[in-house]
């Protein structure tokens, strides 16, 4: 069965985020980029997967800037056979990803498609979701446990209150969550051999698709700054703040 | 001069900056503690592959620029000095192997060394020989079976903990430093007696002793020609002081992002420690050191990389980082007070591991000698 795992490059989890001082977005400039880590969950689950016998080759995806490559390179050396990069320098928001994933899928026939949940930049969680419905596959979201079993595939998904264990036909779209597995770290010999493994670039006019945003950004703003805490004399100068500063009790 | 570093090398830089903050940064404060030898961190980066990374693919490396290497090692030491120690202590010994080995000895052993199964040790230093080493008095000399070497070797990181031990002696007393040859001797091997781990200052984790050696080897075992022990010992050393570079810097950048991190949130007198000027001319001074002693590391590495030699840059590279890391770590103490001075934080292990990067792989004196000699050459 082939796998298809879609990864994104994001900002580096580690990388406190700074807003440009126009507002206009995030400041990307000398920031530490990385493998969105639900994308790196999914990438593991297609390598174990391939280590179980089930997957028979790794094809990891990516829309995005030329830089991304940089991404499939680490999927690469963690483990995936080959890589696509559909080249952009747009905005790429989830339903422009989604398309390119949908074209692909049509033209690889994967037997699988892995997708984090959500990338930790804009936590959209909808492109797995999306994908889905361009491509008519049954789809299991918020997986923390995955099983193939014949032509079928058990999810167990995390929802509100518990777990839902859903069966799903393949070929499907599973989009991973946290707890599904621990990524191993990259070897430094795959490291080095994953730059020669096949990488093919496509446009998305090669792939008849438009990826561009038709939303516009008009603000990015940083969270407020947390106010420093007050000590209270009594239990009555408490409850007479929370009714009348903050507002929290009546 | 290009500034930009490769996509391996930050691809390497990478790998090792996870593995660090990871696995590394979880055991660095109970190995300090404790004093117990830093096995688990040292395989983790074994299975990893950066065992290898001194070590072309023909012997199982994996063909990475000094550069590459370099900016491993500062981020491996960046969490945990004393398994950077540990690990460039293989180096020096899988150098040995890999500069006057015969390429019998070469593919025999350093595919191990680089997959994490066999650990190195490099034994030079004696307690009368440390800066001058042509003055050892461990000889090896001819006898049935092979060799029979007998003498003391000292400060040998590893030591007990390797797998196999690269021992320089003499094997023609007359002919001073060209008198000395290397020999491959298995941790093993019957008469080999080890000290406890010397109790040190710093780098507690990364352990070294003292090694009673009267041992019987067999002729196979002599590392290459017999005689070249001394040039290949230096050339080690010229590589391995661009670890010791590397090393230092990461340890300075520990110190001064956690002092740089600490002066904004420490408020003093109405305002943060980063707003009083005094403390900014610390931080400045600090950054500055850091900044110069990773481009001198950055060079001497790229010299390393050009194939020609490189003495000069090394023993440049060392010193000013190693020096640098003594007043970078001194003042993290500093603006930290009496939260600098307590093992709460690990500013005062900082400050004590790198101490030794001023003396161990030739002292800071020696660099000064090997400095001076070449530019007035």
């Amino acid at each position: 069965m082939k796998v298809l795992a879609a990864v994104k490059r994001v900002i580096d989890y580690n990388v406190k985020i700074r807003v440009k001082p126009d507002n206009s977005d995030v400041d990307l400039t000398n920031v530490k980029m990385a493998l969105n880590p639900f994308c790196e969950i999914a990438v593991e689950e297609a390598v174990r997967l391939k280590e179980k016998g089930v997957a028979s080759e790794i094809v990891a995806v990516t829309v995005g800037p030329k830089a991304a490559q940089e991404q499939l390179r680490t999927a690469l050396a963690l483990g995936a056979d080959r890589a696509i990069h559909v080249e952009t320098d747009e905005r790429v928001e989830s339903l422009g990803a989604a398309k390119a994933l949908a074209r692909l899928v049509e033209e690889e026939q994967p037997g699988l498609v892995i997708l984090g949940k959500q990338a930790i930049d804009t936590d959209n969680n909808q492109t797995g979701q999306m994908l889905a419905a361009l491509t008519g596959l049954p789809q299991g979201t918020f997986a923390s446990e995955v099983k193939v079993e014949g032509e079928t595939l058990q999810v167990t998904r995390e929802i509100d209150g518990g777990l839902q264990t859903v069966e799903l036909s393949l070929p499907a779209i599973v989009t991973t969550d946290l707890r599904l597995n621990e990524p191993r770290y990259a070897k430094l010999p795959d490291i080095m051999k994953a730059k020669k493994k096949p990488m093919d670039v496509k446009s998305p006019a090669e792939l008849g698709i438009e990826v561009a945003s038709k939303v516009k950004l008009l603000k990015v703003e940083p969270p407020a700054e947390r106010q420093g805490g007050v000590k209270v004399g009594s239990v009555d100068e408490l409850v007479d703040k929370l009714k009348n500063e903050a507002k929290v009790i009546s | 001069m290009h500034f930009d570093f490769t996509e391996d090398e930050l691809a390497f830089q990478d790998a090792a900056r996870r593995v660090s903050a990871d696995v590394l940064k979880a055991n660095a404060a109970r190995y300090d503690d404790t004093r117990d030898f830093c096995a688990e961190s040292l395989r983790a980066l074994g299975e990893l592959g950066f065992w290898s990374m001194n070590l072309p693919s023909e012997y199982g490396g994996v063909d990475i620029s000094s550069i590459g290497m370099s900016l491993a090692v500062e981020e491996i030491a960046y969490h945990c000095a004393a398994t950077c120690s540990s690990l460039t202590a293989h180096f020096l010994a899988t150098d040995s192997v890999l500069v006057g080995g015969t390429e019998e000895q070469k593919q025999a052993l350093l595919p191990q060394c680089a997959t994490g199964e066999k650990l190195g040790a490099f034994a030079l230093t004696e307690p009368g020989a440390g800066s001058n080493p042509a003055e050892m008095r461990t000889k090896a000399v001819r006898c049935e079976q092979g060799w029979h070497i007998t003498g003391t070797k000292h400060y040998i990181t590893n030591g007990a903990f390797a797998d196999f031990l690269v021992v320089y002696a003499k094997t023609d007393e007359d002919l001073g430093h060209r008198g000395i040859s290397a020999f491959l001797v298995d941790r093993d091997t019957a008469g080999l007696a080890f000290s406890q781990p010397e109790k040190t200052l710093g780098l507690r984790g990364s352990h070294i002793y003292e090694i009673g050696i009267d041992c019987v080897v067999p002729e196979s075992v002599l590392l290459g020609k017999e005689g070249a022990g001394f040039a290949t010992a230096m050339e080690v050393l010229d590589r391995g002081r661009v670890e010791v570079a590397a090393m230092s810097v990461g340890i300075s950048r520990a110190a001064y992002d956690d002092t740089l991190a600490w002066s904004q949130e420490r408020v003093v007198s109405g305002k943060p420690l980063c707003r009083h000027q005094g403390i900014q001319w610390m931080l400045a001074e600090m950054h500055t050191q850091l900044e110069a002693a990773k481009l001198v590391t950055y060079k001497a590495a790229a010299a390393r990389d050009s194939g020609q030699r490189f003495s000069l840059e090394s023993a440049v590279a060392k010193l000013f980082a190693s020096e640098a890391a003594a007043k970078v770590t001194d003042q993290a103490v500093q603006i930290h007070g009496g939260y600098g001075y307590i093992g709460d934080l690990p500013i005062e292990r900082y400050y004590r591991d790198a101490r030794i990067t001023r003396i161990f792989e030739g002292t800071s004196e020696i660099q000064k000698i090997i400095i001076g000699r070449a530019i007035t050459a």
